[in-house]
Order: structure tokens, then C-alpha cells, then sequence
């Protein structure tokens, strides 16, 4: 892979559009929370807001990776503590699977991920932001990104 | 009328279906099986059959220049079909829809001769129902506990998906092939809507809600996230490709692979596929030639583990091999009828022209009335490491069972 190997400058530019779909109840709860407590977390980072992360599945996450999205994220409730019964862990096993579809087609697994956040604790939120970014910068400096097609 | 059809690239079977056109006086048929060699003449529809790439474009745009209607027949056209599956290695595999632009497409793998008739006579199409409406099993849509690769056939009115047996029928349509009827998952060749393959892998996913998921610890977020080791849910589908994006790879939106190739497109098919599903695919792209294909899979696998096959079993597949033989002769005078006779004879045995009702060690289904099931019925097989060798065919299984290398001499 050698043609994809990006330097360290390059990556910040690459990484424009993050999209993260959050649940209503805990993932923007805590987004809010983090707001409030006026935390700074990255600008590539865009907030969808969503009812239940069990919302999201294999569709929207390839309609925003087609529509000019670096990664797509879901933060949702933990587990065991969704306000939908069980949508986080739905939502959880169809990202598994795309994570491993990517990686049959060679690309990394960071472009896709999900996380859990607790609405009454902002940092959870702004860690879990954290982590989406840096795991994305190892990805693209490994493997590029998937616009890149090499 | 004045009807070509063109084979381009692969497998030739929805091309010699096409002899059935025959039958009708009112149409003048002729089949060209090297488009580059047609003297260009004016015509009233130009049908294109087998899997196109980049550099076909050419030809496309001149039987395109020339004809009145163009129409792709099959699934390696219209949607890139299951030779598609090798734009996981990088292949470009392209649908015709995206080198000109046609209005009718037929899918399908074998492509259905009537709905072609329906399009040449200009009528209306009757409207489609979806696959599971015709569907003799019934689901209940539970989540499941476990993913099962292979099931015995004992039960015939459950869903498959709820016997944890991944069938594609939710995005498919009704259609003549019926695997479904032959104890065979639908592979999902006729979709009923637009990227069918996430749409399905979407539906699968949540139906497995109850397979056993891992998390970690996000030193970050100090909250639990999804895992990237592997876990029951990924160790249950090993090539999520081959079982979701059969035949709809190209048109389903994901990029193309960066696996590396191993420079022949046939062999990047099937590598990273399962045995239980190699029998499968050998029936879809061997053209007139599969039985034969598919038989000398089945015989290495079933030879090399001591997989005992019945008296039965035998019969039935040296008729096959007949009946193949007469396929490929009525092929190459293309007789119209003696096609028609064959095929039926096939379908009785086979199933349906993909061969759904093969398999290790047997039959999936009862073929005649008045003889015992038990003594050819097709068992649970172990996923045996190793390579197989049997005449021109010639392929290694890792321990999950995924093709790791093969080689089949073509012709």
C-alpha cells in the first residue's frame, strides 16, 4: 500500500467531514451537556441527530459515505440502558457486519464505528469524538481513505 | 423482425437461452457469439448478454448506433451479476447501464425468456410479486441465537432466515428458477429494489440480535464502544460479499476492492467464497458446460473425505452428463426445440438451470415420485482443510472453508 501512505499534514486536510449520527436520548444528551460546559472538540465533526441509533443501518451509513463523508460514527445509549429496548445492540450488530464487508473489500474498519456516551457526563461525548478522529488519522496513514481508491 | 443477440465476456447460458426465440415465426433470430466479427447492418433490437468490462464500450455504442432497441438479458448485464464478484480485487466489471444508456433490462440469472418476449412484442409486463409471498415457508422474523452455514433439509415450512440459514428472499422477486423450491436460500439474482445487498445486509444484521456481540473499553470516551476483534457475529458469515452482493456488486454503491488480484478474473470470483456455496456458483457461470463443472467440484470434495454417494445419487448424475452433452449439442446446431426438450429434462433432475438441487453427497430434493429419497438425499458436511484435484479443477479450502486458491482450465 505503499501509493496510499500519506504524511502527517496531509491527513488533517483529508479529514474534512466526520459524520456522526446521534441518538436522541444519551449520545445528544451528552453532546449537550458538553455544549454547555463549553468543551471544544474537532470542527470535522458533523452531529446528525437521530431517535434511536437502532435507526441507523447499512443504508444511511453508505448514503453518507457516497455523499462525501470520511467516516460515519453512531453514538447511542450504553448498552443495556437504550431507550428503545434493544436499538443500540441492533444497530451495534449491523455495523459489525459492515465493518467486516469493508475489510473483505480491503479498505480499513475505523470508517465506520459506534460508540456509547452518558448524557449527564459531556466529556464522555468529546472522548468518544477523540477516538473517532484518531482512529481515522491511523487508518488513512495505513491503509488512505476510501476516496483515494489505491 | 430482426432480433441479434451478442455475447460478450463469460458464461454463455442466458446466450443459448435465447434460441427459444426460435420458436416464433414472427421473429428473425440470430446469434452472434463474437461481436467484434458482426458486419454492421441495421436492425430492430440488439439483445446483450454475458458480463461487459470498460472495453467493450466500443461495440456496446455500435450495436447501439444501429439498432432500434438495445436490451440487456441476465444478470452479468444489467447488474454486473456474479463474475461482479471480482471488482473485490480490483476488476471493473460494469453493468451496461453505465456504458449507454438502455431502457430495458431483464434480470435474472438465467435471464426469463418470457419477460424478453414481452419486451420484444412490445406488451406490458405483468407485475411481479415478491419472492416470499410465493414462498411455501413461513417466518416469524425472532431474532436468532446462531448463524447456520449449512442446514438438513428435513424442515420444509420454516423461513430459512429463521432457521439461521441467510436466504435472500425479502429483496427478491417471484421468479422461474425458484432455488428456494429445491431447498436452496433465494441468492437474491432478481432484486426488487435498488441496493439490495445493503438493504438485506441491513435486514440480516438485525435479525441477528441475539449472536453473541463483543465490546471493549474506550479509554477516551470512558464508556463501552463496538469491537474491532472478531466475534461471533463476524466469525458467523465469513465472506458477507459472496452472500449478500451475489450478483449486485457493481450497482450496489460500495467501492471497488483493493484486494490484490490474482490477474485472471475467473479464479477472483471464487476466491474468498465457501465450499458449501462453490457448487452454487460453478452452476451459475459454467454456461453450457456446468454440470460438468459442478459435478467434478462435488466428486474431489466427496472422493477425498470419504463422503459416501448411493447407487441413486450416481444414476441421476451420469444422466446429467448426458443430458449435458445433448445441451451442447443442440447448442451448437441451435435447434429450438431439441433445447427446449433438454432443458426440461435437466430442470426435472437439476431443478433449475443453475443446478440448485446439486450438492455434496446427494440431492436436495425428491426428483421422481415413486423413488426413496433417503437412499440420494444430500446430508451436513464437514468443513474439511485441504486440496482437492479433479481433472481440470483444481482448489484449496482453508479451515473456515473459504477458498483460498483455485485454478479451472477454461474450455
Amino acid at each position: 500500500m505503499s501509493d496510499c501512505e500519506v504524511i502527517d499534514e496531509e491527513i488533517k486536510e483529508k479529514i474534512q467531514n466526520v459524520v456522526v449520527f446521534m441518538c436522541n436520548e444519551c449520545g445528544q444528551g451528552s453532546a449537550n451537556t458538553a455544549g454547555v460546559a463549553r468543551m471544544a472538540y474537532e470542527p470535522a465533526i458533523r452531529i446528525v441527530r437521530v431517535q434511536c441509533t437502532g435507526q441507523i443501518g447499512p443504508i444511511q451509513i453508505m448514503d453518507a459515505l457516497s455523499n462525501g463523508a470520511d467516516a460515519v460514527a453512531c453514538v447511542g445509549c450504553c448498552i443495556g440502558a437504550c431507550h428503545f429496548f434493544n436499538g443500540n445492540l441492533l444497530s451495534m450488530h449491523r455495523i459489525k457486519l459492515m465493518k467486516k464487508l469493508f475489510k473483505e473489500l480491503g479498505y480499513s474498519d475505523q470508517f465506520i464505528n459506534q460508540y456509547t456516551s452518558r448524557a449527564a457526563e459531556g466529556e464522555t461525548a468529546v472522548g468518544d469524538f477523540e477516538d473517532i478522529v484518531d482512529r481515522l488519522t491511523t487508518a488513512i496513514k495505513e491503509e488512505g481513505t476510501i476516496k483515494d481508491e489505491c | 423482425m430482426n432480433v441479434r443477440v451478442f455475447q460478450f465476456n463469460g458464461c454463455n447460458k442466458c446466450f443459448y437461452e435465447t434460441i427459444l426465440l426460435k420458436l416464433d415465426n414472427k421473429i428473425n433470430v440470430e446469434l452472434i457469439s463474437k461481436p467484434s466479427e458482426w458486419k454492421e447492418e441495421s436492425i430492430d433490437l440488439a439483445i446483450i448478454t454475458g458480463y461487459l468490462l470498460p472495453a467493450d464500450k466500443e461495440w456496446i455504442e455500435r450495436i447501439k448506433k444501429n439498432s432500434k432497441k438495445v436490451v440487456a438479458f441476465g444478470d452479468c448485464t444489467t447488474t454486473g451479476g456474479v463474475f461482479a464478484l471480482a471488482n473485490q480485487k480490483g476488476h471493473k466489471v460494469t453493468p451496461l447501464n453505465s456504458l449507454i444508456s438502455n431502457g430495458f433490462n431483464v434480470n435474472g440469472c438465467l435471464g426469463e425468456i418470457e419477460e424478453l418476449s414481452y419486451i420484444i412484442n412490445e406488451k406490458e409486463l405483468p407485475k411481479s410479486k415478491p419472492l416470499c409471498n410465493v414462498c411455501k415457508r413461513r417466518a416469524t422474523c425472532d431474532y436468532l441465537d446462531r448463524v447456520n452455514r449449512q442446514i438438513e433439509i428435513d424442515d420444509t415450512n420454516t423461513c430459512f432466515n429463521d432457521l439461521g440459514f441467510l436466504c435472500n428472499g425479502f429483496i427478491a422477486k417471484a421468479c422461474k428458477e425458484r432455488c428456494i423450491d429445491y431447498n436452496t436460500p433465494c441468492r437474491g439474482c432478481k432484486p426488487m429494489l435498488e441496493r439490495s445487498g445493503i438493504r438485506m445486509l441491513g435486514m440480516f444484521g438485525t435479525l441477528m440480535g441475539n449472536v453473541e456481540m463483543a465490546t471493549e473499553h474506550s479509554e477516551k470516551g470512558a464508556t463501552d464502544k463496538l469491537a474491532d476483534a472478531d466475534d461471533d457475529v463476524t466469525e458467523s458469515l465469513p465472506d458477507i460479499l459472496g452472500n449478500f452482493f451475489r450478483f449486485t456488486l457493481p450497482t450496489s454503491g460500495l467501492p471497488t476492492g483493493r484486494i490484490p488480484s490474482s490477474g485472471k478474473l475467473l479464479q477472483d470470483v471464487f476466491t474468498g467464497r465457501l465450499i458449501e456455496e462453490l457448487p452454487l456458483i460453478t452452476g451459475l457461470l459454467g454456461g453450457n458446460k456446468s454440470i460438468s463443472l459442478t459435478l467434478k467440484i462435488i466428486e474431489s470434495y466427496e472422493k477425498a473425505n470419504n463422503i459416501e454417494i448411493s447407487e441413486q445419487t450416481k444414476k441421476y448424475r451420469a444422466e446429467l452428463l448426458k443430458l449435458e452433452s445433448e445441451l451442447i449439442k443442440a447448442t451448437s446446431e441451435e435447434d429450438a426445440q431439441k433445447y427446449k426438450e433438454t432443458t426440461e429434462k435437466i430442470r426435472k433432475i437439476a431443478g433449475n438451470m443453475n443446478l440448485s438441487n446439486l450438492y455434496f453427497g446427494g440431492f436436495k430434493k425428491q426428483i421422481e415420485d415413486n423413488d426413496n429419497f433417503e437412499t440420494y438425499k444430500s446430508h451436513v458436511f464437514e468443513v474439511v482443510e485441504g486440496i482437492y484435484k479433479n481433472g481440470s479443477v483444481n482448489y484449496s479450502i482453508d479451515p473456515k472453508g473459504i477458498i483460498k486458491e483455485i485454478k479451472i482450465k477454461e474450455g
